[in-house]
C-alpha cells in the first residue's frame, strides 16, 4: 500500500469569494521563504515516514503556480530526495490558468510534474464573474493548448456548477466544452455555500440566492450523462477520468491509506491518527524554521470515527463498502430504491445514491 | 366570633376588566384591612399567574371590618373566578354569599359576561347591588350604563351608585349599602354544623386547606369533621379567618367565613361544593344543595417534548392535581408522540393555565394535541364517550354522534351585528333570540357546538366587531350531529396525534388545511412523501413533498475528512431528534406546529 504526499501552497493572486481553503492573496513576497520552509519540513518528517513508499505527490493550494518554475523544480527534486517517492509515481501540481505560460508549463513538466490540475470552473464568463474568478474562458483554453504543446498527456480540469445564475443550459455547454477540449479528467463539484466566506456571508443576508439542490441534482445528472457518454468514468461522486486516469493521489484518500501533508494547514494521517499542521503561513515558518514540526492539532479515531470514515469514503468510490459491514435491512431497502447496487459482495452508490451519500451513510453506519 | 347580624357576605361579579380586582383593593385599603406598606395591586390574586394574566383563577375570601352606626361589621368579600371555564366555581362561591355587587364599566356598559354573573347570581337567591363603575374615565358615560344596569335588575337608574374603584371615588357609600342591602345570614349555632367548600388548596406544609363558609353550627379548630359527599372523615387541625392573612382563630360560626386546614392529604377530597359536618352522633343529615362533580369539557394529548420525560410529566401532574381538583389525565400512547397523558380541561383557559403551571412551575416542555370536545357515540341506544379522536370509531359502526352544545351570549355595537350572525351561521350556530340593549348594542343568543367555539371562534369575533364584541356561554347539552374524523396519513400511515373529528360538511376544508400546512412543515426525504387527510378509506386532500435529491459534500479530500466526519455527527444527532411515523421522519418542530390552532378562543386576549 503506498501513501500520498500532499504540499499546500497557501497563496493566490487573488481570493475568490466561495473558496474556503487556507489560502492567502497578497503574500507573494513570502515565496522564497516558504519552499526553504517545506525543504526544512520535509525533512522533520523524513525518518518517521523513511519505510513509507509514496506512489504520489500532489502539489496544491492556495496556487502553487505562483511560486517559481525552478523553485518547483528544486521542491521535488529535494522531496525525491528525503522520501522514498516511487519513480512511477502520479505527480500533480495545481495550475491557475492566468499562471502558466508555456514555458513554465514545460519547466514543470521537464521537473518531473507530469499530471496538471486546472482551475477552468465554467466556460461561461457570466459564472466566472459569479464566482468572482478573473479569469475568462480565452485563458483556460488558452492554458489548456499550451499545456498540450508543452508536452502534458495527464490534465484534469475543474469546473463548479450551481452559481447564482447558472442554467442547465449554460452548464451543458460548459460540459460540452470541457469534452470537446478533451482533458484525460474531469472533477466537477457543486458549489457549497461554506459559511465563513464572502459569498456565505452573501447567503445569509439574502444578497445572492443559495444554490437551488433540485438544480444541482439536474446538473449532476447531466454531467454523468455527458461525460460517460464521452468515455469517462465516474470513478466518484465528483470526478470522472478516462479509462486509466484515475487520480491516484486523490483515490488514497477515500481509499484510507496513509497520506504526509506538508506546509501551512496541511492535513497527514496514518495508523489511526490524523493531525494537521497550524494554518498561518508566517506562524508555520516560524516553526518549521525553530525545526519544530508545525502541528496546530491532531485526532486519534475511535473505533467507532474509524467505522463511519471507513462508510462514508469508500461509498464516495465504486469501491463501496462489504455488504456484510452494515445493516442488512437498511441497506436492501436502499437497493431496492435504486440508491446502492450490489457488486462483488460490496455495496456501491448509484449516481442517484451518491448525491444523497449522507443519508446513505447515517442510515448505514449511524 | 361575631353575631350574625353583623355579617355580611357578598361578592363582586363583573365581566372581565371592568374593574373587579381594583374595588377589591379599594375596599381593602378603606377599611384597614391591609397596612399602607403591603399594599400591591390585585392583592386577593395570589399566584403570580394571576397577576400576570390579570384574571382569577381560584375565589379567595377576606375579611374586613368596617363601623357603622356605631356598631362594627364582619364584611366577608368572596372573590370569584371570572371566567366561562369556572361556571361552577363561580356559582358555589355565590352559594356562599348573600349578596353581590354587579359592577359594570361605564365606558364599556353591559357585557355578556355580566348578563351570565347577573343570572347566575339572581339564581342563587343573592340581592343584587348594581354599580357603575370607572366613572372617573374621559369617556365614560355613567348615565347610560346606569339605565342599562337599572333595566336589567329592575332599578331607577338614579339609584344605581356610580364609583371608581381607582380613585376611591363613592367606595365608602357602597360599603355602607352592601351593610344595608345585603341581608345578614341566617343559620343557627343550635343546629348541626353544614360547612359550605367553595374552593380549596393544597398547601405542602399544612397538606389540604378548604375555604369555607358556614350555613349551620359551629365550626371548631380541632373538630372531627366529615366531607358529606366524599363520604370522608379527619380531623381538623385549624380553623381561621382572612384578615387579610390567614388568621387561626378558635371557631367559626354561622355566616362566617374562612379556612380549615383539614388534615387530609389529598385535595381530591375536599372537593369544592361539598358540605362538611361534624363526624359522630351531631353530624347533619342533609347536605347542602348543588354539589357536582367537576366535569371536563375540553380534551387533548399531553406529551413531553423530545429529551422529555414520561415519568417526569406524570411527576408533575400529580403534584399540579394536588391543588387543581378539575384536572383529569389519564395515561395515552401515541404511536407518533410516545408515551404521555389525555388531559381533560374545564375549558381553553384552564388548559393554557395548566399548561404554563406544567413548564413554568414543573419546567415541562411539552406538545399538546389539538384540543376537542367529548364526543358520545350512539349505537344500539348505548353511548360510549370519546374524549380523542383517535378513538373515534369510523363511519358505519355506529347509528350517530352527539356533540356538546352551548347556549352562547353575545353582547355587541349594533353595526356589527351582521357579520356576527354571519359568524355564528358559519359555526353551525342556531339563532335563539337577538333584542337590542339600546339602538347602539344588540344581545344575541344562539345554540353553538362547543367544538366551534373552542376552535378560535372568540379571536373571530373580536376581530369581527374591532374588538367590541363580549362572549359568555353556559353548558346546554348534547345534540346529534353529522361529525366525522378526518385521519392525516403520511406515506400511507395514519399519525394518531393530526386525527380529529369535525362537522362532515367542514371536513374537506379542513382536511386541505391539515395537508397544505403539513407540506411545510415535512423536510423532504429519499422518496416522495404522500400527505393525505382522508375519512375513512376516502381520501379527501393530499399534498406531495418531493423527495431529496441531494446531500453530499461535493469535496472530500485530506483535510475535509475529520471535518466531514464531524458534520455527519451533527446531521446524525439531528436525526435522533426526529420522531420517525412508519418510514418518514418528522421534526418535532412540525408537530408543534401543525397541532397549534392559531387563535384560542375564550381567553382574554
Amino acid at each position: 500500500m503506498t501513501a500520498g504526499l500532499y504540499v499546500h501552497v497557501p497563496f493566490c493572486l487573488t481570493r475568490c469569494g466561495y473558496c474556503d481553503f487556507n489560502a492567502y492573496a497578497g503574500l507573494g513576497h513570502l515565496a522564497p521563504r516558504y519552499v526553504r520552509g517545506l525543504e526544512a519540513e520535509a525533512a522533520l518528517w523524513a525518518g518517521e515516514w523513511r519505510n513509507e513508499r509514496f506512489g504520489s505527490v500532489f502539489l496544491g493550494g492556495g496556487t502553487p503556480t505562483t511560486l517559481e518554475a525552478r523553485d518547483l523544480a528544486g521542491l521535488l527534486a529535494r522531496l525525491r530526495d528525503r522520501f522514498d517517492v516511487a519513480p512511477d509515481a502520479e505527480v500533480t501540481v495545481e495550475a491557475n490558468p492566468d499562471t502558466v505560460d508555456q514555458a513554465k508549463l514545460s519547466a514543470l513538466l521537464e521537473a518531473g510534474y507530469a499530471r496538471l490540475s486546472m482551475g477552468a470552473q465554467s466556460f461561461d464568463p457570466r459564472v466566472l464573474q459569479s464566482l468572482e474568478r478573473v479569469h475568462s474562458p480565452g485563458s483556460v483554453r488558452r492554458a489548456y493548448a499550451n499545456a498540450r504543446a508543452a508536452g502534458c498527456a495527464n490534465v484534469n480540469l475543474d469546473l463548479i456548477y450551481g452559481a447564482n445564475g447558472e442554467t442547465l443550459g449554460s452548464w451543458r455547454r460548459t460540459l460540452e466544452e470541457t469534452i470537446a477540449l478533451g482533458p484525460e479528467h474531469v472533477s466537477a463539484y457543486a458549489l457549497t455555500i461554506e459559511p465563513a466566506t464572502p459569498l456565505g456571508r452573501k447567503v445569509q443576508v439574502g444578497l445572492v440566492p443559495p444554490p437551488d439542490p433540485d438544480l444541482q441534482a439536474d446538473m449532476f445528472g447531466l454531467a454523468c450523462e455527458l461525460l460517460g457518454d464521452a468515455g469517462y468514468d465516474h470513478y466518484e461522486v465528483s470526478n470522472w477520468s478516462k479509462p486509466g486516469f484515475e487520480c491516484r493521489h486523490n483515490l488514497g484518500y477515500w481509499e484510507r491509506r496513509p497520506y504526509l501533508g506538508l506546509g501551512a494547514g496541511a492535513h497527514s494521517y496514518r495508523d489511526g491518527r490524523r493531525w494537521w499542521n497550524v494554518r498561518p503561513p508566517g506562524e508555520y515558518l516560524d516553526m518549521v524554521e525553530d525545526g519544530v514540526r508545525p502541528i496546530g492539532g491532531e485526532e486519534v479515531l475511535t473505533a467507532e470515527d474509524e467505522r463511519l470514515e471507513e462508510v462514508f469514503l469508500k461509498l464516495r468510490i465504486l469501491e463501496g463498502v462489504a455488504s456484510d459491514s452494515v445493516a442488512a435491512e437498511t441497506a436492501a431497502a436502499f437497493v431496492d430504491d435504486g440508491l446502492l447496487a450490489r457488486r462483488n459482495g460490496h455495496l456501491v452508490p448509484t449516481e442517484r445514491g451518491m448525491l444523497l451519500l449522507n443519508e446513505l451513510v447515517l442510515a448505514l453506519a449511524g | 366570633m361575631t353575631e350574625t347580624t353583623h355579617i355580611r357576605n357578598f361578592c363582586i361579579v363583573a365581566h372581565i376588566d371592568h374593574g373587579k380586582s381594583t374595588l377589591a383593593d379599594r375596599l381593602l385599603e378603606l377599611t384597614h384591612a391591609v397596612a399602607e406598606r403591603e399594599m400591591r395591586d390585585q392583592y386577593l390574586d395570589k399566584m403570580d399567574l394571576e397577576r400576570e394574566r390579570g384574571i382569577t383563577i381560584k375565589a379567595q375570601a377576606v375579611r374586613l371590618g368596617h363601623q357603622a352606626g356605631g356598631r362594627t361589621y364582619e364584611l366577608n368579600l368572596i372573590d370569584t373566578p371570572g371566567h366561562v371555564d369556572f361556571t361552577y366555581e363561580v356559582s358555589r362561591s355565590l352559594a356562599a354569599c348573600e349578596g353581590a355587587v354587579l359592577l359594570v364599566d361605564a365606558a364599556q356598559g353591559i357585557e355578556a359576561q355580566t348578563l351570565a354573573n347577573y343570572h347566575l347570581a339572581r339564581d342563587a337567591g343573592l340581592s343584587i347591588i348594581p354599580v357603575v363603575n370607572k366613572i372617573d374615565l374621559p369617556q365614560a358615560d355613567p348615565e347610560e350604563t346606569a339605565r342599562e344596569l337599572g333595566e336589567l335588575v329592575g332599578w331607577r337608574p338614579e339609584d344605581v351608585l356610580r364609583v371608581s374603584a381607582k380613585t376611591g371615588e363613592g367606595v365608602t357609600n357602597l360599603i355602607e349599602r352592601v351593610i344595608e342591602l345585603v341581608p345578614a345570614p341566617q343559620g343557627r349555632r343550635e343546629d348541626p354544623l353544614r360547612a359550605l367548600i367553595f374552593d380549596s388548596t393544597f398547601d405542602p406544609y399544612r397538606g389540604v386547606v378548604a375555604y369555607v363558609r358556614v350555613k349551620d353550627g359551629v365550626l371548631s379548630s380541632r373538630a372531627k369533621i366529615r366531607l358529606m359527599a366524599a363520604n370522608i372523615e379527619s380531623e381538623a387541625e385549624e380553623c381561621g379567618v382572612f384578615a387579610p392573612e390567614a388568621t387561626p382563630a378558635p371557631e367559626l360560626g354561622p355566616g362566617e367565613v374562612g379556612y380549615l386546614v383539614t388534615g387530609m392529604k389529598d385535595v381530591h377530597q375536599a372537593k369544592v361544593g361539598d358540605t362538611i359536618t361534624i363526624a359522630g352522633r351531631h353530624r347533619a343529615r342533609e347536605p347542602l344543595p348543588g354539589y357536582r362533580e367537576p366535569t371536563p369539557m375540553v380534551w387533548s394529548g399531553l406529551f413531553p417534548a423530545e429529551g422529555g420525560d414520561y415519568s417526569e410529566l406524570r411527576e408533575a401532574l400529580d403534584k399540579l392535581k394536588l391543588n387543581d381538583a378539575a384536572l383529569r389525565y389519564e395515561p395515552e400512547t401515541s404511536q407518533a408522540l410516545g408515551f404521555g397523558f389525555r388531559c381533560g380541561f374545564l375549558g381553553l383557559l384552564h388548559m393554557d393555565i395548566v399548561k404554563e403551571r406544567l413548564e413554568r412551575e414543573f419546567g415541562q416542555e411539552l406538545i399538546a394535541t389539538a384540543p376537542n370536545v367529548e364526543f358520545h357515540v350512539v349505537r344500539d341506544g348505548r353511548v360510549t364517550v370519546v374524549h380523542n379522536p383517535s378513538e373515534m370509531p369510523q363511519p358505519g359502526t355506529y347509528d350517530h354522534v352527539e356533540e356538546p352544545v352551548v347556549l352562547a351570549t353575545v353582547i355587541t355595537p349594533s353595526e356589527y351585528l351582521g357579520p356576527v350572525l354571519d359568524l355564528c351561521q358559519s359555526r353551525r350556530g342556531e339563532l335563539v333570540d337577538m333584542k337590542y340593549l339600546s339602538p347602539e348594542r344588540a344581545e344575541v343568543h344562539y345554540h353553538l357546538p362547543l367544538a366551534e367555539i373552542i376552535f378560535d371562534f372568540f379571536d373571530q369575533l373580536k376581530s369581527r366587531t374591532r374588538g367590541y364584541a363580549s362572549l359568555d356561554y353556559e353548558h346546554w347539552g348534547y345534540e346529534a350531529a353529522d361529525m366525522v374524523r378526518v385521519d392525516v396519513l403520511l406515506h400511507g400511515e395514519p399519525v394518531d396525534a393530526f386525527s380529529s373529528v369535525v362537522h362532515r360538511a367542514k371536513a374537506p376544508q379542513y382536511g386541505r388545511r391539515m395537508v397544505e400546512r403539513l407540506r411545510e412543515l415535512i423536510p423532504r426525504q429519499l422518496f416522495d412523501v404522500a400527505i393525505q387527510a382522508t375519512i375513512g378509506s376516502r381520501v379527501i386532500a393530499r399534498e406531495t413533498v418531493k423527495a431529496k435529491r441531494k446531500d453530499v459534500l461535493a469535496k472530500c479530500y485530506g483535510g475535509d475528512i475529520t471535518r466531514k466526519r464531524k458534520l455527519l455527527e451533527e446531521q446524525k444527532k439531528g436525526k435522533a431528534r426526529l420522531r420517525r411515523v412508519g418510514r418518514v421522519d418528522v421534526p418535532q418542530e412540525a408537530f408543534i406546529a401543525a397541532l397549534r390552532v392559531d387563535e384560542r378562543a375564550g381567553e382574554k386576549r
